[in-house]
């Protein structure tokens, strides 16, 4: 009897503690379905209908995706946000890879070159940063006054289509600080026996950083591409103040998001801007799982 | 310190989770809400009712010390104030209507007038008791009228003016076209001349292709409207490209900065208020734009005039002050009392300052006039000037209309950069704007 009690009493201890699990995830667990999920789901509804907001919504089946199709502002606003991830991701990690690559040299004053690199970071999708971004490259902007002191007079960079989403990327370039410290902690995980070794053998530095560096940071970088990708594609505070909510000049840096934004609070389009919402969540999922797929030809996970 | 029991902190895990459930669902509320809201009133007769509003930093203290003002007077009624920047007020207002959680008076932006109407947003305002319309004449309740229903009342007048810098102008030793001179030729002529030949190469004027009232004025001269009465698109094409000509010509000209200069179609006065000439305007806006150079005198001119400008042309532009449609009956006398003291009290807006135009009430616009700044008298002259003219009926932007003034500001880019003619832009715009109305037909 008493060997049948001693299993019977931590079953019991742990449905005990599997409720209490289930108490202490409830507040975050209404959140998820009374915020995320019935949300999402509506709009998955409200994607198959003529909605005004104000008006009951009205089921009209794949109309509002096949309006995308004639829509030459919805194709914009891909060719500005494809752009921005294709230019922007990849310098803003090579930029982190670098400057973590310098700060693991263990230099002096490392915790704060570290917090400083890391603090745009924390700024970079404020309000605050988009609209000093406004005074740097306006006409009168800090850039162009720069550029004066050596006879170059500029224009103003965020009025001209072909400069302004290229000031977008250099925000986001400049928010560097998250995926470097990440790869600053990918980096000390690496054996330095490895370089040691590779020294002995007569490997210059950059064999060093070909042949080691990279294929053991690959996790690392993956890890931080999936990331930075999934923020870039829906990038959407610096667009809508640097721009004032247009995504001008005509349409240069209409993001993805802000023209979303725009169908479904200023046009009141929001069965329309529900449909948009669903094409990027399944792209940006499609996206995903296509660098999973790929990823196994070029992450090394050491096993 | 004793430990508390496995069954205790259950017990309050689940009080918290429950609290914070509880908490969760009622967030939305708060204040008596429109539609979604614990009531307005009590069993008392008093009321709580939220007022929202938008502007400027200035603005929002004025209004406040209005709005407390106005509770110290009627301590039964509470006022809980919203307020934010004009877009963000919008934005805010589209979320609100959403949860049917709209504040029980709000202002109402102007693209937005038609759509918020046909979605019941409106009260009707007739037999609210405390709403005094004794000062006004039928007309001016005629003109506020939508369907024949009275239901929003003016916050005040504005008609759309060329400012411009007196202080620059006796400095430079110019003056604009007078009498019969004064006319869309005459100006441009002026402008052009002006900027080739001043001292300190200053522009004549700003940019300002996107600026919706003086692009009404030039339609109406031009025998066109803005929006017709049964909720269509009141201009042609060519109407459009006359007024992107207009202001290429300015600008190709030297008379008008470029895009880049003025940072975006709609100039920014803080950056080229210095340099321009003269400015197309709102009459309200010298209340504030006068404030950035306070060392200049600033005029108001009234629309330069075609020679063969349609008669009836000139017009009044009121923005609107509303009642929600679902307000709380019980809190409807209150509501009706809030709006009076916001349009029918002189001493309202003794504190706020005239930034939303000329009243509509004749009495309160004779009355101001004792404490009315000189940028204010102004702003009072040229209403006064437009209001005594003889005036065809001007209609309310229709439904689906809202993005309007987004697409007019992307167009004038085409054209200011050079990358669409302005009759293609002006096409464009027509097209873009009439399947938007469409969609919400």
């Amino acid at each position: 009897m008493a060997t049948a009690t001693a299993p019977n009493r931590r079953k019991s201890r742990l449905n005990r503690q599997g409720r209490a699990a289930h108490v202490f995830m409830l507040p975050w667990l209404v959140g998820l379905i009374g915020i995320t999920a019935l949300p999402t789901l509506a709009s998955l509804y409200l994607a198959f209908t003529d909605y005004n907001i104000l008006s009951t919504p009205e089921f009209i089946g794949i109309a509002n995706f096949e309006r995308m199709l004639a829509d030459d502002r919805f194709w914009q606003s891909v060719r500005v946000t494809l752009t921005y991830v294709l230019v922007s991701v990849p310098l803003q990690l090579a930029f982190a890879l670098l400057l973590a690559l310098i700060l693991d040299r263990g230099m002096r004053g490392l915790t704060f070159y570290r917090s400083a690199f890391y603090l745009p970071s924390l700024l970079g999708s404020s309000v605050a940063v988009a609209v000093l971004w406004r005074e740097l490259f306006g006409h009168a902007g800090l850039i162009n006054q720069a550029l004066a002191l050596v006879g170059i007079e500029g224009s103003s960079w965020l009025q001209n289509p072909q400069t302004a989403l290229g000031t977008l990327v250099i925000l986001n370039v400049w928010t560097f600080g998250s995926p470097m410290v990440i790869f600053l902690a990918g980096l000390r995980q690496i054996p330095e026996e490895l370089y040691e070794s590779a020294r002995v053998d007569g490997a210059s530095v950059l064999r060093q950083f070909g042949s080691i560096t990279v294929p053991l940071l690959t996790p690392i970088i993956f890890f931080n591409l999936i990331l930075q990708t999934i923020g870039a594609f829906q990038a959407f505070t610096q667009a809508h103040v640097v721009s004032g909510g247009s995504g001008g000049p005509v349409d240069s840096t209409l993001f993805y998001t802000l023209y979303i934004y725009q169908q479904g609070f200023t046009a009141f389009d929001m069965g329309y801007a529900s449909a948009l919402a669903w094409v990027l969540l399944v792209f940006i999922g499609a996206m995903t799982a296509l660098h999973f797929l790929l990823s196994k030809y070029w992450v090394f996970y050491g096993d | 310190m004793r430990e508390m029991s496995r069954r205790n902190l259950l017990k309050f895990a689940a009080a918290a989770g429950l609290a914070g459930t509880t908490a969760a669902c009622s967030g939305v509320g708060g204040g008596s809400g429109g539609g979604g809201g614990g009531g307005g009133t009590d069993g008392g007769g008093s009321a709580t009712l939220r007022y929202a509003w938008w502007g400027n930093n200035v603005r929002q203290e004025n209004y406040t010390n209005a709005l407390n003002a106005f509770m110290d007077d009627h301590p039964e009624i509470t006022i809980e104030t919203e307020f934010a920047e004009y877009t963000a007020f919008q934005e805010r207002m589209t979320t609100q209507m959403a949860a049917q959680n709209v504040p029980d008076l709000f202002w109402v932006p102007s693209a937005q007038v038609m759509t918020y109407y046909a979605n019941g947003l409106f009260h009707d305002l007739e037999g609210v008791s405390t709403l005094d319309l004794d000062d006004y004449s039928e007309a001016d309740i005629d003109g506020l009228r939508l369907d024949g229903v009275h239901n929003t009342m003016a916050l005040g007048i504005f008609v759309p003016v060329l400012r411009y810098n007196e202080t620059m102008a006796q400095a430079d030793g110019v003056g604009l076209p007078e009498g019969e001179a004064w006319t869309w030729d005459g100006f441009t002529e002026f402008a052009i001349d002006y900027a080739a030949n001043n001292p300190n190469g200053n522009w004549a004027v700003n940019y300002g292709p996107d600026h919706d009232l003086t692009l009404e004025a030039w339609l109406r001269q031009r025998g066109e409207l803005l929006w017709t009465e049964d909720g269509r698109i009141g201009f042609t094409a060519d109407g459009i490209a006359s007024w992107l000509d207009f202001w290429e010509n300015l600008r190709v000209n030297g008379a008008a900065p470029s895009i880049s200069e003025q940072d975006g179609v709609g100039a920014d006065w803080a950056l080229i208020g210095e340099r321009v000439l003269s400015y197309f305007g709102n009459s309200n806006h010298i209340i504030d734009d006068a404030q950035f150079f306070p060392e200049a005198t600033f005029k108001l001119r009234n629309m330069p005039v075609a020679a063969d400008a349609t008669p009836g042309h000139p017009y009044l532009y009121t923005p609107r002050l509303a009642v929600y449609g679902e307000i709380d009956e019980g809190s409807l006398e209150a509501a009706g009392t809030l709006l009076n003291y916001s349009v029918n009290n002189t001493e309202t807006l003794r504190i706020t300052g005239l930034t939303m135009g000329a009243p509509v009430n004749p009495r309160v616009a004779q009355e101001v006039t004792e404490f009315a700044s000189p940028d204010e008298q102004q702003m009072l002259d040229a209403v006064a000037h437009d209001r005594a003219l003889e005036r065809n009926p001007r209609y309310e932007a229709p439904a689906g209309s809202s993005t309007w003034r987004t697409i007019l500001t992307r167009v004038s880019e085409q054209v200011a950069l050079e990358q669409s003619t302005t009759i293609d832009a002006a096409t464009a715009m027509i097209d873009e704007l009439q399947a938007a109305i469409d969609r919400a037909a």
